[in-house]
């Protein structure tokens, strides 16, 4: 196994609980927002993670770069513990990771041109001399298809598209080693959609950097992914090969939104989601999907289902139906009819 | 590179800029009369006629040009035969002086602990909120009164005890902007960054919160004046043989009905100031942050 | 709503309790209070005796404990100009004060609130802007210098009243003109901002929309709902009934709880001047309390978020 071989980062069942209380009167209920997500990601590849929102696929994005605590699991960056949230270490440890959000505008600071904002990470981490900055923003500016004079414009001066150049020029300072990028074209036009992509792909190609590519849209995971992880409500019900995810989705859950793809020339076969979105704070016995699944029987409402891989094609995936351990039932609450 | 950053400002602003060629008059009158009281507070030495101690015992109580009095007093003498002008001149400068202060002292308290709180979240948060509600559910003047009484006074910490004046209105908005801004947005981004919180606190949410805090000073400046008359009128203020504005009304008092001019040049002054400072912060405060009150 | 209810206790009590240590810890760095009070040059055996009697050499923390206890038997010490009790002295100004400050809050409410509502319900017309010119003038012009104003016009030019003392009622009726005017001013202006906000909101223009007559849906939609914000600063002012006046008991030689204060404090009577201190604050403590259950009774949300309310 060569040094490349080895995970980057490794993240181990993670749990992040939040207390909710609803009206004044309602005892303090326990949300799991992300509940034993495990991850490794490789240097220079990405790994897709697709789920609708309040999933915990943010939560779990916020936990790998250390921004918050997991309540109990862990994660390891290059072998070495995440180190508590301020510290030096935890500090100096940002010059390796960093983020794209989902809204660049919020993410600048409106007050400052987009330049001081790219030498920021520098003069944070004390990188280069003071006098050598401007070459670096420059170049920085340059490598996302920023124009040098861009460096004197400020945030609202620019398109949505050249923000998020913007933000991801100030991640790529640092010439950091994994990028956790939430949603990142998700507040931009569809025509900018695909030039982010573009860059961020030809970003990774270049500098090698690993990318953690949060989003809610299969086909955005799909072009950017190395591997793609399936989630729904704090779990990861279905990893795999993006195109294998994609062309024969093995989850009930991942089937579903693999056909709700819009795609020309197919019709119908459309599998429509019943029942309530789901709510974190009201998991579901059992598989947390069942009550919307079509397939379900009735021991996906007992016993929750193990991320493991499937049998026939080592496909990892969380579902008593998928992988044989039941007949596919006809969903619930129907009364299940249990097929020969 | 100043220059491109100067053009982009000056884009920014040009609708701006139309709007503030129709500067409503009593705005415009409040910025005039607030420049002449600097101006006098700055040059007080240079533009009074006699040191403001100074007796002039052939004319006691003479009245103002106007009301039968001559040029040599222009606003009239007191008892001692004391300027009127020249005491109004230092006491504008001995006000100011104190309110400025003040002002000063309470902006920077109350910025730091609202910082504090979002910061630190948890008890430190819990018990600022504490501090807040007790300084809002008690009538300032009532609390400064019984702090003079107990340390005496003296002038540093009679302004110290003034900046204690309304610290908890800028701990709020701090604290709240502050907070908004770490949960998610810029401030959350650059501590993502690796950044200290001296540099999130003091390079990027300070100066976006900043016109919300100066409005917030303007509009309390004019209590921070009524405040030190009121307490200096009582003689519990600033105490001879300095002067201000509220102890020479307190002294004017005495001759209410042989020397009314005493005490009417300085009560003017409270009130056009104070008055002046409203109409500004008033006309600020839509202008750059409708979202106070 | 019992849980909104100890919530807001307990923050009372909280409150009361930071004045009472504000006033301790004060009180203990001004200075030695045997020394304070047996003057400096007594003599070193009477200030042991002194320090013995009150205590003074046990443990700071016995010291605060046994001071909470005083206070809650009602004990506040005796005034250091006659040695009667804090309590006494001050008990008999009450009614004085109460003889401005309750007319006066009346003249605040029945003027301040109509002109607030008439003039948001009139805006732009000449009655909104010369109420609040005047509104913006009562709020500069500070109380003082309005008496004086007040003295100087009604007892001295014109000699129709009294200019101070307190003899009959005739002597009450520039104080509570110079408190009552500076009150209504404050009510106006935020009476006036609470029905403005009120007037844009979506409900009252659905309720226009629906063609419910407008006094109909100022009555129904409009008055309840801008009392929310406008009981807070009443709330402070009935909370102030006691406090209110100091300023304005001093230009009118008026032996309210207000002079007895100003005095105490220039004598640095210290048992007087923390007596006043608690009371002011019980009573503002109390009131706010009020005022938050009425807000319980106004604004149904509150109850569900109680911290929304105040952060």
């Amino acid at each position: 196994m060569s040094v490349n071989d080895e995970p980057l980062l490794h993240a181990q069942d993670l749990v992040r609980r939040y207390a909710m209380r609803r009206g004044m009167f309602g005892r303090p209920a326990e949300v799991r927002a992300v509940d034993g997500v495990s991850l490794t990601l490789r240097r220079g590849q990405t790994l897709g993670l697709v789920g609708e929102s309040g999933c915990g696929k943010s939560t779990t994005g916020r936990m790998v770069l250390g921004l918050e605590v997991p309540d109990s699991g862990g994660v390891a960056f290059a072998n070495e513990r995440m180190p508590a949230p301020g510290t030096p270490a935890w500090r100096r440890l940002r010059a390796r990771m960093a983020m794209v959000y989902q809204d660049p505008l919020g993410a600048l600071d409106r007050r400052l041109d987009i330049g001081t904002q790219v030498a920021e990470p520098l003069e944070i981490h004390g990188i280069g001399t003071r006098a050598d900055r401007p070459v670096r923003v420059t170049a920085l500016l340059r490598s996302v298809g920023l124009r040098p004079d861009h460096a004197r414009s400020f945030p609202h001066e620019l398109s949505g598209g050249q923000r998020q150049r913007a933000v991801l020029a100030r991640a790529l300072a640092t010439s950091p080693d994994l990028l956790v990028c939430d949603e990142p074209i998700s507040a931009l036009d569809v025509s900018i959609q695909a030039q982010v992509m573009n860059l961020l792909a030809e970003v990774q190609a270049r500098t090698g950097v690993a990318m953690l590519f949060i989003s809610h849209d299969l086909r955005a995971v799909r072009q950017m992914s190395h591997r793609v992880a399936v989630m729904y409500l704090g779990r990861v019900v279905e990893e795999g090969e993006p195109d294998d995810v994609l062309h024969a989705p093995a989850h009930p859950y991942a089937q579903a939104l693999v056909s709700a793809i819009p795609h020309p020339g197919r019709r119908g076969g459309r599998i429509v989601l019943k029942g309530d979105p789901p709510n974190p704070a009201a998991r579901p016995p059992g598989c947390a999907f069942h009550p919307r699944c079509a397939l379900a029987a009735a021991l996906c409402a007992r016993e929750v289902p193990v991320l493991k891989p499937r049998a026939s094609d080592r496909r990892l995936v969380a579902c008593h139906v998928a992988q044989g351990e039941v007949a596919p039932g006809a969903g619930l609450p129907q009364p299940a009819m249990e097929a020969a | 590179m100043s220059d491109v950053s100067f053009d982009a400002a000056a884009a920014v602003s040009a609708p701006r800029t139309r709007r503030r060629a129709r500067l409503p008059v009593p705005v415009v009158l409040a910025l005039g009369w607030l420049a002449l009281m600097l101006l006098v507070a700055v040059a007080a030495d240079l533009l009074s006629p006699f040191p403001y101690t100074a007796l002039d015992l052939r004319n006691r109580l003479s009245p103002p040009v106007g009301m039968g009095g001559a040029w040599l007093h222009a606003l009239g003498t007191d008892e001692l035969g004391r300027d009127v002008l020249s005491r109004l001149i230092t006491s504008i400068r001995m006000s100011l002086l104190i309110a400025f202060g003040a002002t000063a002292i309470s902006a920077v308290l109350g910025v730091t602990l609202g910082f504090l709180a979002a910061h630190f979240r948890g008890l430190v948060e819990q018990a600022v909120l504490a501090l807040v509600d007790f300084q809002a559910a008690m009538p300032f003047l009532i609390l400064a009164l019984a702090v003079l009484a107990f340390f005496g006074n003296s002038l540093p910490l009679f302004i110290c005890l003034l900046g204690l004046n309304g610290w908890e209105r800028y701990a709020r908005i701090a604290r709240g902007l502050a907070v908004s801004a770490g949960s998610q947005g810029y401030a959350a981004a650059v501590k993502g960054l690796g950044a200290s919180p001296w540099r999130v606190y003091g390079r990027h949410v300070l100066p976006n919160i900043a016109s919300t805090l100066i409005v917030s000073m303007t509009l309390a400046f004019p209590e921070i004046i009524l405040l030190e008359s009121g307490l200096s009128f009582l003689g519990l203020g600033v105490q001879p043989p300095m002067t201000s504005l509220g102890n020479m009304v307190g002294y004017g008092r005495e001759y209410l009905t042989r020397a009314p001019w005493i005490l009417l040049a300085p009560s003017s002054v409270i009130v056009l100031t104070t008055l002046s400072v409203s109409l500004v912060g008033d006309w600020l405060r839509d202008r750059l942050d409708p979202t106070l009150r | 709503m019992l849980r909104f209810l100890g919530l807001r206790l307990a923050r009372a009590l909280l409150t009361l309790v930071l004045v009472v240590t504000f006033a301790f810890v004060v009180l203990r760095l001004s200075g030695d209070p045997a020394l304070l009070i047996l003057s400096a040059d007594a003599p070193p055996e009477a200030v042991a005796a002194f320090r013995q009697a009150w205590g003074l050499n046990d443990p700071i923390w016995q010291q605060y404990l046994r001071y909470f206890a005083a206070i809650f038997r009602g004990d506040l010490g005796q005034s250091m100009r006659d040695g009667r009790p804090a309590v006494e002295l001050v008990a008999e100004r009450i009614p004085a004060t109460l003889a401005l400050t309750l007319p006066a809050l009346l003249m605040k409410l029945g003027i301040g609130i109509p002109a607030g509502i008439y003039a948001a319900l009139h805006r732009n017309s000449f009655a909104d802007r010369a109420v609040m010119l005047l509104a913006v003038a009562g709020f500069t012009v500070p109380s003082f210098v309005l008496g004086l104003v007040l003295v100087l016009v009604f007892a001295v030019q014109l000699g129709w009243l009294p200019s101070g003392g307190q003899e009959n009622w005739r002597h009450a009726v520039l104080p509570v003109l110079t408190l009552g005017i500076g009150g209504a001013a404050v009510l106006a202006r935020f009476t006036r901002s609470a029905m403005l906000e009120v007037l844009g909101q979506p409900y009252m223009r659905t309720a226009l929309a629906k063609g419910v007559p407008w006094a109909r849906a100022v009555r129904r939609h409009g008055l309840p709902n801008a009392a929310i914000p406008t009981v807070t600063i009443v709330g402070f002012m009935v909370g102030s009934l006691l406090a209110g006046a100091v300023v304005v008991e001093s230009v009118f030689s008026w032996p309210g709880v207000g002079r007895l204060l100003v005095v105490a404090v220039a004598n640095r009577d210290l048992a007087v001047v923390q007596c006043i201190l608690l009371l002011v604050a019980t009573t503002m403590v109390s009131a706010n309390l009020v005022v938050d259950l009425l807000y319980g009774v106004l604004d149904p949300r509150l109850r569900a978020a109680p911290r929304e309310a105040t952060a």
